[in-house]
């Protein structure tokens, strides 16, 4: 499956209390999935003014579809979800990063939204430029600049499957409905 | 295989796993806790399942936002508790009889050796110290484990973190942990783990080497892990009475990189400078530098051995008058120990300020939130921007005893002057 997006280019470090502060944590109904995704999204980079390491203008004019491009040790810290979720409820549908720490890799995935990481991308990437991934293949593209590159990631064989799905919850009824359906066969 | 490696190969049933292999795991114990616990559920329900796959196996605990700050807080509780009694849940720790999660999973026995445990909490790591495999995941991964009892786990490779030695007070673990992550940097130990090893982790107390293991997450680290001795099947055997078998690296296993570290070139107590746990300095570079607040608590450091350290220093002085001194018990057990020794009413007399058993001022939960421009002298794990308030707050990290002694002078101080 490909991606195509336009560029946001992050600076290294970004963490999660950056990515969603702490006081936000137990705000918004999680039983309910438009006021969450609302508040989720309206919550995310609240000290934004204050961080280098995000680019100017991001939280106003980011829209469906882009893809952010950062430097090293992206998602740093928490396993709050919401770091991620915020993102994603944003409109951002992929990250690429030179490294991306552990539970925030896994916890963008599970929302049907790849984390790729290889040491080295940002330096490809400026803020604007549009990008493509795709990602059976393992190949990033600079649209504007047209080099290409390659990337391997490590992750479970049926994760492209799940972000087809949309994500690990979507994924996991999906997978549920077909040993029904196979039970009810028999 | 290093010890990792054979507690996943055994919990993937396998014979041999190696670095960087994708395994599926079954999970021995799965936490949840008031801070992302509602979310979980949430997330539960909408995979449609009625019934958890073990309710044996979950321990929830109400840690981060009690007693309950506010409506929003209450109410996931509130779902929490519902959750826990439809599900037939046990092991559940209401405010008041538990405290930090990460301390309760270890000082009520859930936590075994070999066992695997994942948290809904990135310092889920701390368990480690009972030679478990145990990391942190996010929300969605843990309703799927709550439905199938198992998890995906990138196979991490062992860096070995070999101490000799023997620290000499005031210097304690947590300036061990400050110079280790210093070496290490925030992605040295990205996706790997690390193995806490040498005779100065022998030579040490549980409480120290939780220390080490609660840190290893602010490398990158997976997971960090000791190999039980012992210290550690003798204070399992006074608190649970479940058989557990102790594994252990092989002599021939393989390390990703072996990191050599001595206690005698540690020359002085360290403090990690904001926003960064790996920036660590020796607390005469930063001597001098005016707090307005000093916390002393944590998954990290709120443990008796802390306090005693703490209160040794207190003891019969008074803390600054333009200082708040916070001092916050990482549970119930440590607090009830606290009080017989005296050590409360210590910290009462000196003018510190108790709070219940709970996270409080180590992130922005609950209490003891930083206002702009206000500095914190802090035993917690993470220093980040913003990590505890106002965005131009800064938070120092050190030992409990370098916090003590700047408590009573109002900036940050050397604790050797009081041993």
């Amino acid at each position: 499956m490909e991606l195509k997006g336009r560029v946001w280019k992050f600076g290294k470090d970004v963490d999660t209390d950056e990515l969603f502060a702490g006081r936000f944590i137990m705000g918004g109904d999680e039983t309910s999935q438009s006021q969450y995704q609302e508040f989720i999204a309206r919550s995310g980079l609240s000290d934004v003014g204050h961080r280098e390491n995000v680019p100017k203008g991001f939280l106003a004019k980011v829209r469906k579809g882009d893809i952010i491009v950062a430097e090293e040790n992206f998602g740093i810290g928490s396993s709050r979800q919401q770091a991620a979720e915020t993102l994603k409820f944003k409109g951002v549908q992929a990250v690429v990063a030179d490294s991306i720490h552990r539970i925030f890799f896994r916890n963008f995935w599970n929302l049907g939204c790849p984390a790729i990481d290889l040491p080295g991308i940002s330096a490809e990437f400026e803020t604007g430029q549009e990008i493509a991934i795709n990602l059976r293949r393992g190949t990033i593209k600079n649209l504007t600049t047209g080099k290409r590159f390659e990337f391997r990631l490590i992750i479970p064989t049926w994760f492209i499957d799940m972000v087809e799905a949309g994500g690990l919850i979507p994924y996991h009824k999906s997978l549920h409905n077909v040993k029904s359906k196979n039970q009810s066969a028999k | 295989m290093t010890l990792v490696e054979k507690i996943l190969a055994k919990k993937a049933g396998k014979k041999v796993v190696k670095p960087d292999e994708i395994v599926e795991i079954s999970v021995d114990r799965a936490m949840i806790h008031d801070a992302l616990g509602a979310h979980t559920i949430a997330r539960f329900r909408e995979l449609g399942v009625e019934k958890v796959w073990d309710p044996a196996k979950i321990v929830v605990v109400l840690d981060h936002y009690v007693p309950n700050k506010d409506i929003d807080t209450a109410k996931k509780c509130l779902n929490i508790k519902k959750f826990v009694l439809e599900q037939g849940i046990e092991n559940y720790y209401e405010v008041g009889k538990g405290g930090i999660a990460h301390q309760v999973l270890v000082e009520k026995g859930h936590v075994l050796p070999g066992m695997t445990l994942v948290g809904v909490d990135s310092h889920t790591t701390t368990s480690g110290a009972m030679g478990a495999f145990a990391t942190g995941i996010g929300v969605d991964e843990m309703a799927v484990v709550f439905k199938t009892g198992k998890l995906w786990e990138r196979v991490p490779g062992t860096i070995r973190i070999n101490v000799e030695g023997k620290l000499k007070p005031p210097i304690m673990s947590k300036d061990l942990m400050l110079v280790i992550l210093k070496r290490l940097g925030i992605s040295g130990a990205l996706f790997k783990s690390l193995q806490y090893t040498g005779s100065a982790i022998r030579g040490m107390s549980i409480e120290s080497r939780m220390v080490l293991t609660n840190m290893a997450i602010e490398s990158g680290a997976t997971n960090g892990i000791i190999e039980p001795d012992q210290k550690v099947i003798d204070f399992l055997k006074a608190r649970m009475n479940q058989r557990f078998e102790v594994v252990h690296s092989d002599p021939d296993a393989e390390y990703a990189e072996t990191l050599e570290f001595h206690a005698d070139d540690i020359k002085e107590p360290m403090v990690a400078v904001p926003p960064k746990p790996s920036n660590a300095v020796g607390v005469t570079e930063v001597e001098g530098t005016k707090i307005d607040q000093a916390f002393i608590g944590t998954c990290t450091n709120g443990r008796l051995e802390d306090l005693r350290i703490a209160a040794r220093i207190l003891k019969g002085r008074k803390v600054d008058k333009f200082t708040k001194v916070i001092v916050i018990p990482a549970s119930q057990e440590v607090l009830k120990a606290a009080l017989a020794e005296g050590l409360i009413a210590t910290f009462v007399e000196a003018g510190a300020v108790v709070g219940p058993p709970t996270c409080g001022p180590c992130m922005e939960a609950h209490m003891g939130i930083l206002g702009p421009g206000e500095v914190c002298i802090s035993t917690a794990n993470r220093n980040f921007q913003g990590r505890v308030g106002d965005v131009t707050a800064k938070i120092y990290l050190a030992s409990p005893a370098t916090v003590a002694a700047s408590a009573l002078k109002g900036k940050i101080s050397d604790p050797r002057e009081f041993f």
